[in-house]
């Protein structure tokens, strides 16, 4: 006979987080949720697999997969499909592995890995080909946008997986965030902001700090890059070449010009 | 509204509580629910009117009365899954309760129809709504002249409240029509759109029309009816959809000047037939 | 009497009493002016310090360069001197998101939990918002999640010191004065002049050291709310009534629209900034018991690409206002024509919120309207 512990233990959803091409940075910022939260996510979940925080490994059947950082190697592929197999649902996790992110970058240079690794460059460890995002390789069901991930959307989506609902993911720009916490628009100091065509849903706090959106939670569907670049030049005081590589930092899959 | 409001200020958007006395998918994705509301009072509303359904922790969905108010006790609705709300909903079952708000926007117009002939044209889930008004008319039959029904789906599979089709087929007090866009080999009538019924039938010039179903279908029977000479003020359309608030506020519904929630769901077509926004 | 003079008179009077009939019944004993006091400027900090010590007081404070309204921590945060604020004052009862109820276990439990407060140093045209969202939310179905927050709230307003660079209030719904304060403060040489209109705002008067004012005041007072109108940079050149017609009868103009909202983001600022917007969104979220939670409203903005998406199931979906010329056409025919017979004006207050916020500055009204209508800042279309 089983106890209620036991019962209540088996119905826990099973996480697991994975990480490829990634800094690790938004497992790390989980451990920001605080107690309160962590503790009353636990009531619900159970992690199998979670690298930051736990040494085991999960090898059976997963309900939700976490999978952070960018698909830039083909050797990961299988790592990838078998995740896929053995999980329900599969969530790009954070903005490497939902649009490449910031190591996407390297697919409009050719000379980065001497420019970062210099003369170790030709290591074999270190070879990566194009940086894409995880769904290159597999199916993913939902994405977790934002460079790191935004915790409070993390424990949003989770609550709405757990009921079998279909997370809400944003899809207007920050500027609706910013106005509605009263940011003063960064374009009325003469500096430049991506938050016209960025996605929303991170509170919009980069501009709240003075410091421009760069778009890490991707763009919003039909973004008006022509209309950018215009803006970044007339209002926010860039060339016209400048204003059109700026907008590169996170949005590298996504522009009318990826590789 | 708001029973459950403890504070004085009346809440709109404070639903009830109804209990499902009966849920019965018709087709994998259309579940058919009759309701009954919690507090034992009766749902007082008229034939096109809708309510706002919802289950807390997803949301709430704008759905027409799918029954006829002169069907006393229960009250019956259609949800279809196409989003978190609806998809929620259908995994209700007999014994559940879910939320109500009602009654909401603006009905069929009796009054225009009673005395006349009456045509209902409705396409696949189209039939919901209207049939909150087909069955008010069978069940005051005398208050309507010549009553004809043309019901259309994709295909056989897709037809929905298989019982009433059953008895309309052989009713004396209903002239009914139907077709498939696509047979199967078991389907043994009328194959085509909807509008190819007209030839089966006689319609009179002083017919009113009612017409509810997939947004490309209007145009079509539109130019029939036209044909025939019903005036465009005794052809109504019902427009259900996209509402969120269903009291007129969220701005959600409106099509160029008009609210859905309020202005309709039913509209003369002559009323919308100038406004762009109001068949896509 | 001439026909030409009779008829005119005539029209004159359907006008006045349309005017007066279209009031809402609620404010009508907000009409005239109760009584009308003095306060030194010296006195100031020390009403508000007292009317502060009796309940929350939302005022224009600084933020960076810019003014919001805020809850006043003190009276020296006050500033009067404000052009306008980022958002309009409808915050204080229609909060940018705002809980509907509460749900759990036992079923839901209403969210309506008004508090007593004051909204000081209101502009003109910022009541004249006002005015416009307590009919839209009252007629109909009452929306007392609104309403309520609504009627315990004392409205002061305020005197213009500075006219903010877009502003163009003076020439936007001149027949729609603004009703919806309690009292009215205005800037005079020796301090202020505290025009009551309604008892809750003649109960203020206890709070502070005010006098009688005197005719000369009074007059100054009249002087200083005529001449800021005259200060306004940018002006709409037409009836509220001919533009309304214009606006309507562009509608197919498929390539005005289009070129109109070439550089537009679908952002939504113009939206989220207006005083008279109030399109929403409701969603539902779970607590972390995932068992209880609370379903509000969220300011919404018509627009965002996915405004006016309905979802058809199997990952489909239609939108009706796809293109981005058909959003922006959308909010113009709200601004100036949709909403003019049931608010007796145009639902824009020329506050010049959307000019400002509108980075690429494609959403200002006047130049938009002018351009439509025809005028000296745009030609015919």
């Amino acid at each position: 006979m089983s106890t209620s512990i036991e019962k209540a233990k088996a119905s826990k959803v099973k996480v697991a987080f994975f990480d490829f091409s990634s800094c690790e940075g938004c497992q790390i910022e989980l451990t920001n949720l605080g107690e309160e939260v962590f503790t009353g996510l636990l009531q619900h979940l159970e992690f199998v697999e979670f690298r930051e925080v736990m040494t085991e490994t999960a090898k059976g059947p997963i309900d939700i997969a976490f999978i952070e950082g960018a698909f830039t190697r083909e050797a990961d592929r299988k790592r990838l499909e078998d995740i896929r197999a053995r999980s329900k649902t599969v969530i790009s996790f954070g903005a490497c592995a939902s649009t490449g992110g910031i190591t996407a970058l390297k697919n409009h240079m050719s000379d980065y890995s001497q420019c970062v690794y210099g003369v170790n460059s030709g290591a074999p460890h270190l070879a990566s080909q194009k940086s894409e995002p995880i769904s290159a390789a597999i199916k993913v069901d939902y994405a977790i946008h934002g460079c790191p991930m935004d915790k409070d959307e993390f424990v949003y989506i989770v609550s709405h997986l757990l009921h079998g609902k279909e997370p809400v993911i944003p899809n207007h720009p920050v500027c609706v965030e910013c106005k509605m916490r009263e940011t003063v628009c960064r374009y009325s100091y003469g500096h430049h902001c991506m938050g016209l065509v960025a996605r929303a849903g991170c509170g919009a706090p980069c501009p709240a700090d003075g410091i421009p959106c760069e778009a890490c939670r991707g763009f919003i569907e039909h973004p008006n890059e022509e209309s950018l670049t215009k803006v970044m030049n007339e209002r926010g005081r860039m060339t016209s070449e400048r204003a059109k590589n700026k907008s590169r930092m996170f949005t590298a899959t996504l522009r009318g010009d990826a590789k | 509204m708001g029973h459950q409001c403890k504070s004085t200020i009346e809440n709109l958007f404070m639903p009830e509580e109804a209990e499902i006395v009966r849920a019965e998918f018709m087709t994998p994705a259309e579940k058919h629910f009759t309701l009954r509301l919690k507090s034992g009072k009766a749902m007082v509303f008229e034939p096109g009117q809708m309510l706002e359904v919802s289950l807390f922790g997803f949301g709430e969905i704008p759905i027409g009365f799918a029954s006829s108010p002169t069907r006393k006790g229960t009250f019956d609705i259609v949800v279809r899954s196409v989003g978190r709300v609806s998809s929620a909903l259908n995994r209700l079952e007999k014994g559940d309760s879910l939320w109500v708000r009602a009654p909401l926007g603006k009905g069929f117009d009796l009054e225009k129809m009673r005395g006349r002939d009456v045509l209902v044209v409705a396409g696949g889930i189209g039939l919901c709504p209207t049939r909150s008004l087909i069955n008010y008319i069978l069940d005051r039959r005398s208050e309507f002249g010549k009553f004809t029904l043309f019901f259309g789906t994709k295909t056989p599979k897709d037809q929905l409240f298989r019982e009433d089709l059953a008895q309309w087929r052989i009713s004396k007090n209903v002239e009914f029509h139907e077709t498939v866009d696509r047979a199967d080999e078991n389907w043994k009538g009328n194959v085509g759109v909807i509008t190819t019924l007209f030839k089966n039938t006689t319609i009179s010039p002083d017919t009113v029309a009612v017409i509810c179903g997939p947004p490309v279908m209007y145009k079509f029977v539109i130019r029939d009816l036209d044909r025939i000479g019903i005036a465009r003020d005794r052809i109504f359309v019902d427009l259900e959809r996209r509402m969120k608030c269903g009291v007129g506020k969220c701005g959600h519904c409106q099509m160029n000047d008009l609210y859905v929630c309020m202005d309709g769901p039913v509209f003369p077509y002559s009323k919308v037939q100038d406004r762009e926004e109001a068949f896509g | 009497m001439p026909v030409l003079v009779q008829l005119n008179c005539d029209i004159r009077i359907i006008k006045f009493i349309y005017l007066m009939l279209k009031r809402p019944l609620t404010s009508a004993a907000r009409g005239t002016a109760m009584s009308v006091y003095f306060l030194k400027e010296s006195d100031l900090t020390f009403f508000l310090g007292r009317l502060l010590a009796s309940s929350p007081v939302i005022a224009p404070v600084a933020k960076k360069s810019k003014f919001v309204f805020a809850e006043l921590g003190s009276a020296a945060e006050l500033r009067l001197d404000y052009d306008v604020t980022l958002l309009p004052p409808k915050t204080a009862f229609f909060p940018v998101k705002q809980k509907l109820l509460d749900f759990g276990p036992d079923g839901p439990k209403s969210a309506i939990t008004p508090r007593k407060q004051v909204l000081f140093g209101v502009h003109f045209y910022d009541i004249k918002g006002i005015d416009m969202l307590d009919q839209l939310f009252a007629e109909g179905h009452r929306d007392n999640n609104y309403l309520a927050n609504r009627e315990a709230t004392t409205v002061v307003g305020s005197s213009i010191q500075k006219v903010s660079s877009r502003a163009f209030f003076s020439t936007v719904g001149t027949d729609v004065q603004p009703r919806g304060h309690d009292a009215f403060l205005t800037h005079v040489t020796a301090g202020y002049v505290f025009e009551t209109r309604t008892p809750k705002g003649e109960a203020l008067i206890s709070f502070g050291s005010f006098e009688k004012a005197t005719a000369a005041q009074i007059e100054e007072a009249a002087g200083v709310n005529a001449a800021v109108l005259k200060r306004c940079p940018e002006k709409l050149e037409h009836s509220s009534e001919l533009i309304a017609v214009k606006v309507r009868n562009a509608f197919a103009n498929e390539e005005l629209w289009t070129d109109l909202a070439k550089d537009c983001f679908s952002c939504g600022s113009c939206n989220i900034v207006c005083p008279t917007c109030y399109c929403f969104d409701v969603q539902d979220r779970w607590n972390l018991d995932q068992v209880s939670g609370t379903r509000h409203r969220t300011w919404d903005a018509c627009l965002t690409n996915d405004f006016s998406k309905v979802s058809l199931g199997a990952g489909g979906s239609e939108n009706f206002r796809e293109r981005r010329g058909q959003r922006f056409r959308h909010r113009m025919m709200r601004k100036a024509a949709y909403l003019n017979e049931k608010l007796g004006g145009p639902a824009c207050v020329g506050c010049g919120r959307c000019s400002a916020g509108c980075v690429p500055d494609i959403a200002d009204p006047v130049r938009i309207i002018n351009r439509i209508v025809g005028g000296r800042h745009g030609s015919s279309v």
